[in-house]
């Protein structure tokens, strides 16, 4: 076996910020304490990424993260035989893992995967609760402690790509949106280090190009495209650099866009 | 330079050359002209240019050989009198040359007024190469159209601008271009082109010189008020005024109307006068209110409140956006040396208002400042616009200082002309007149409505254009197919007639326009196919050949070897993109129950007719091969068919007429239909072919019960299958009700006429543009 059993690379030492803005933590807790496999839907960059890192800081439990992308195979998540010098060795993935072991096992972006790799997770988050290798011919019963997390942005993906009814149906879902202004305000202050003023001129910059999502935007400033600003500005570079170099550039190559939102910041700006 | 010289030189001078003997010789029946050509020539010769002066006397022989009569000559002689010291005898040799020319095509009456017209705008001509587009555009009309000539020059100064001599040009072909044949009614419209009667003439003669137009900014305004007040009101431009008149934005209820140029202004400027003004009047929509009723108030009242409510409403904009204040400040540039006119005051008055720190001499402007202070407890409310207004033109009234209402223009420049804050349909009629002149003032025509609908064309516009015109009732007889009676077991060969009907062409543009208007869903669509066209890399494992190992390949190869066995050597992975190929055609069926309304007013034809439209423009993006025909029958004898766009044809503005103008009637014969459309699918080369159906309830005709025409539909279906050709139904609700008040009978028909998972029901009718292009790109997965 190739893995450490203790899983402490995976183990969250510190307290990762998370500012809640509803009842996310309690539903999180409750899934957790029935172990219900849980669902994490909402835009790029509002936040679902850091919340599930902050529960398994607050849960105790390591936490497996697996970016999905086209390629990925069930052997990429589930595992592999590999050799060695005495023959071939069985190597855990980090799906499997997760479950010998009693992590949380988040699996980010996961429509991003082809379908027929997203049904290995099928026999996980029913009642069954087990993980079968059919080229190990074993039959994992999930660790008491397991439980599995996936997010999902049903924005940009749209008809081409969605998850299968019978798989979106397995799960506790949490909706993430980009916070209250305030509370946007806040946790920008608090990651960026700025102070106050700033924090809510970027949250007003978000709030334009958020409502040009749909007509030319496919999403608007995200609140890490905030924090990103709200960092080069605070080490120094004027506002309105950090903002095009944060925010405008990234968002869009459209020239036309590109202007108005420039008129919309420039707006914003004191 | 001495006396002698002077003398010496003169001498030479007054010897003249040929030309001018020839000159003289003709003008000295002529007393008058020669009189005035004799003084023209004192003042040539003293400029001592003895070429020159022969050149120029060559212009007037030239001018007397097209006939171009004493007017004519005179005007030359003026021309000579005015600019000859500026432009010299060569130059003028040159002008009288063109001017011949011209008049030997569009008489002396036309040469003479065009001289006229160079003789004022020749200050402003930047050199040879603008004076020769100026005559050589003349000349042009002249061939073209001569009697435009006169009534063109007389308003000459209102298209030609100085360093735009390119544009004068494109203004005369666009006009020559515009008229179309020439016929009476043609030559009419050239006519009142040139004469810059008519509203397109006064559009582009007031685009030459500016130095960007609506056309070109109507994008991002729509960003920049969507991005900052949450939704983009609908923009036009204003119906066009000549070129000196001031222009301002208007509010016309959910409408802004702009200017679609801004002449005299370089691309800069005007680009950023466009997004003050249209961040202005969305602040109007954003903070404002119901109207304010005219009532009694006076017309300096008015312009009072709408100048507080003005900076009541930045007021509130900057509290949101501070960075507004430099979009503005810029233009608010009156100060107390404009002069004591009561335009000015008001001026000052606006920019006291805006900006707290201006200090004005004028204890008004600080008593405004004053009151504006005092309210901002309650900026919130619109009634202290009015509130401060009234109090401030009471005191304009006592100062027994005179409003010029019908001369008022709000500054500045980037405000509104205040017309959308007020409700003019209360007015006391003992202000009446006062109050339209305030409007008249604004010179802007409220005909076009508080609905925002730009008038009516121009009735002559109506000529020329593609109208509805009905198709003639006798099809074309095109095929005949079989039918399965059910109740007897048997197909009836050759039981069904199909007609092809001949199109009948309704209005594509506004089908477009329409489409336009949803941009979310048109954006969407946009990515769906961008994502599909680029096709989606498929991986393919276990290849002889590859980018990469296939590591699952590699480790049976290893274990193969230890155990002796004889290795599969394909061990690496490779991608290929798929392909598409894929043949569709879009059944749509048209009969009687499409007339059903909507709740928005729209028929289920309507609906439908957007959703292909829009389905049309993503398959042409996608570039698959599709097909748009539409069906109704009456009876067996005659299921109409409409081919709206046949494979081979591309999508372009005559499918879409086409599209447009299918009508409702009729009923639905859907078996004979689905057959039809297999022949002509079945024809195409392609490896997936598709016949999807928009239908709005289930089969019926007149001479069947319905329940057999399901079964033959069906069988249809079946049919096609057989030969590779899938078929999918999209079922409206033909009641159009709420949620889960579906036309059960109808999806159950559909249901069992394609299979379960091949239908799609629609809830509401108004979401099918947007499903039928989805379930597009799911089928096309398949």
């Amino acid at each position: 076996m190739l893995t450490s059993p203790d899983l402490a690379a995976h183990r969250i030492a510190a307290e990762p910020y998370y500012r809640p803005v509803g009842d996310e933590i309690a539903v999180f807790e409750a899934a957790w304490a029935h172990r219900l496999p849980v669902m994490l839907k909402g835009p790029t960059g509002c936040g679902k990424t850091r919340f599930v890192e902050h529960m398994a800081w607050r849960l105790g439990r390591p936490l497996i993260t697996v970016a999905a992308h086209e390629d990925m195979t069930a052997a990429d998540l589930a595992g592999r035989f590999l050799l060695d010098a005495q023959g071939t060795v069985w190597h855990d993935g980090p799906l499997t893992q997760a479950v010998r072991h009693g992590a949380i096992c988040y699996l980010d972006e996961i429509v991003e995967a082809r379908q027929d790799t997203t049904v290995v997770i099928h026999p996980l988050t029913d009642a069954r609760r087990v993980l079968p290798l059919e080229k190990r011919g074993e039959l994992i019963p999930a660790h008491a402690d397991f439980q599995l997390v996936i997010s999902y942005n049903p924005g940009y993906q749209s008809a081409v790509k969605d998850l299968k009814e019978s798989t979106k149906q397995r799960f506790i879902a949490i909706d993430f949106d980009y916070p209250a202004p305030e509370i946007e305000a806040e946790i920008i202050r608090r990651e960026a280090g700025v102070e106050a003023g700033l924090a809510a001129t970027l949250v007003a910059i978000a709030a334009c190009s958020r409502r040009l999502r749909g007509q030319g935007l496919d999403e608007g400033a995200s609140t890490r495209m905030l924090i990103h600003a709200g960092r080069l500005a605070s080490g120094g570079v004027g506002l309105e650099t950090a903002v095009n170099a944060a925010i405008v550039l990234p968002i869009t190559d459209d020239a036309d866009m590109r202007a108005a939102l420039r008129v919309a910041i420039n707006a914003c700006l004191p | 330079m001495k006396a002698g010289e002077v003398g010496e030189v003169g001498a030479v001078m007054e010897r003249p050359g040929p030309n001018s003997a020839r000159l003289a010789g003709l003008l000295a029946g002529r007393e008058g002209l020669a009189a005035t050509f004799a003084a023209t020539r004192r003042r040539l010769v003293a400029a001592r240019d003895p070429a020159g002066l022969e050149l120029w006397a060559e212009g007037a022989l030239a001018l007397l050989d097209a006939n171009a009569g004493a007017l004519g000559l005179l005007a030359y002689a003026r021309l000579s009198e005015e600019q000859g010291h500026r432009l010299g005898g060569a130059v003028l040799g040159e002008v009288a040359r063109a001017a011949a020319q011209l008049c030997r095509q569009a008489g002396a009456k036309a040469t003479e007024a065009a001289l006229q017209a160079f003789q004022s705008l020749a200050p402003a001509m930047d050199g040879p190469g603008e004076r020769a587009l100026f005559w050589a555009g003349l000349i042009r009309l002249a061939a073209a159209a001569p009697d435009c000539v006169v009534p063109f020059v007389g308003r000459v100064g209102e298209v030609w601008r100085a360093g735009h001599g390119a544009d004068f040009a494109g203004f005369i072909e666009a006009g020559l271009r515009a008229s179309g044949p020439a016929t009476a009614h043609g030559r009419a419209r050239r006519r009142a082109f040139f004469a810059l009667e008519d509203d397109l003439a006064l559009s582009l003669a007031g685009r030459i010189g500016a130095g960007i137009g609506f056309a070109e900014m109507e994008g991002e305004l729509r960003r920049v008020l969507t991005a900052l007040w949450g939704s983009a009101p609908q923009l036009q431009t204003l119906p066009p005024a000549g070129r000196d008149v001031p222009r301002r934005v208007n509010i016309a209820g959910p409408v802004l109307r702009l200017p679609d140029a801004w002449p005299g202004l370089n691309a800069p400027a005007a680009r950023r006068l466009y997004v003050a003004s249209a961040v202005h009047a969305g602040a109007h929509l954003h903070f404002g209110n119901p109207r304010f009723p005219v009532g009694r108030d006076k017309p300096v009242q008015i312009a009072l409140a709408t100048l507080v409510e003005d900076a009541r409403i930045e007021h509130l904009a900057m509290q949101r956006y501070p960075g507004l204040a430099r979009l503005w400040a810029p233009y608010h540039r009156a100060s107390a040396d404009d002069g004591p006119t009561v335009a000015a005051l008001l001026a000052r008055l606006a920019r006291g208002l805006f900006d707290p720190a201006y200090a004005d001499p004028d204890a008004l402007v600080g008593k405004a400042q004053a009151l504006f202070r005092a309210a901002l407890g309650e900026i919130d409310n619109p009634a202290i616009s009015r509130e401060i207004g009234t109090r401030l033109a009471n005191d304009i009234g006592q100062r027994r200082l005179r409003f010029d209402a019908r001369g008022h223009v709000t500054e500045p420049a980037y405000r509104d002309d205040g017309l959308g804050l007020w409700d003019f349909s209360a007015v006391d009629p003992e202000v009446t007149a006062e109050v339209e002149m305030i409007v008249e003032a604004a010179r802007i025509d409220r005909r076009a409505g508080e609905d925002g609908k730009a008038d009516g064309p121009p009735e002559r516009s109506a000529v020329g254009r593609a109208r509805p015109v009905s198709a003639g009732v006798e099809g074309v007889v095109v095929a005949t197919y079989p039918e399965w009676d059910a109740p007897a077991g048997i197909e009836r060969a050759d039981w069904v007639t199909v007609k092809a009907m001949p199109p009948s062409l309704g209005d594509g543009a506004a089908l477009a326009r329409q489409l336009e208007a949803n941009g979310a869903l048109r954006a969407r669509i946009a990515r769906l196919v961008k994502a599909a066209k680029v096709g989606r890399a498929s991986r393919l494992k276990r290849q002889s050949e590859g980018h990469d190992l296939d590591l699952d390949a590699v480790i049976e190869v290893a274990i193969a070897r230890r155990a002796g066995l004889v290795p599969d050597l394909r061990v690496f992975r490779s991608s290929v993109l798929t392909q598409r190929d894929l043949a569709v055609l879009v059944l749509i069926d048209i009969s009687q129950s499409t007339r059903d309304r909507l709740a928005g007013g729209l028929s289920v034809l309507d609906v439908e007719k957007r959703a292909v439209a829009l389905l049309a423009q993503a398959l042409a993006g996608l570039g698959d091969a599709f097909a748009l025909m539409a069906f109704a029958s009456n009876g067996r004898g005659e299921v109409r068919v409409h081919e709206v766009k046949g494979f081979a044809e591309p999508y372009g503005p005559e499918p879409a007429a086409r599209l447009a103008g299918l009508s409702s009637g009729l009923s639905t014969r859907l078996g004979a239909a689905l057959r039809h459309a297999g022949a002509m699918i079945g024809g195409v080369r392609s490896f997936r072919k598709l016949v999807l159906v928009l239908t709005d309830g289930e089969p019926s005709d007149i001479d069947t019960a319905s329940a057999d025409l399901v079964a033959d539909a069906r069988r249809a279906v079946l049919q096609l299958r057989g030969r590779g050709i899938d078929s999918f139904g999209v079922t409206l609700d033909p009641a159009g009700g709420g949620e889960g008040a579906v036309g059960e009978g109808a999806a159950n028909e559909a249901t069992a006429i394609f299979g379960k998972a091949n239908v799609l029901p629609i809830r509401r009718v108004e979401d099918l543009p947007a499903r039928l292009s989805e379930l597009y790109f799911r089928l096309a997965r398949r």
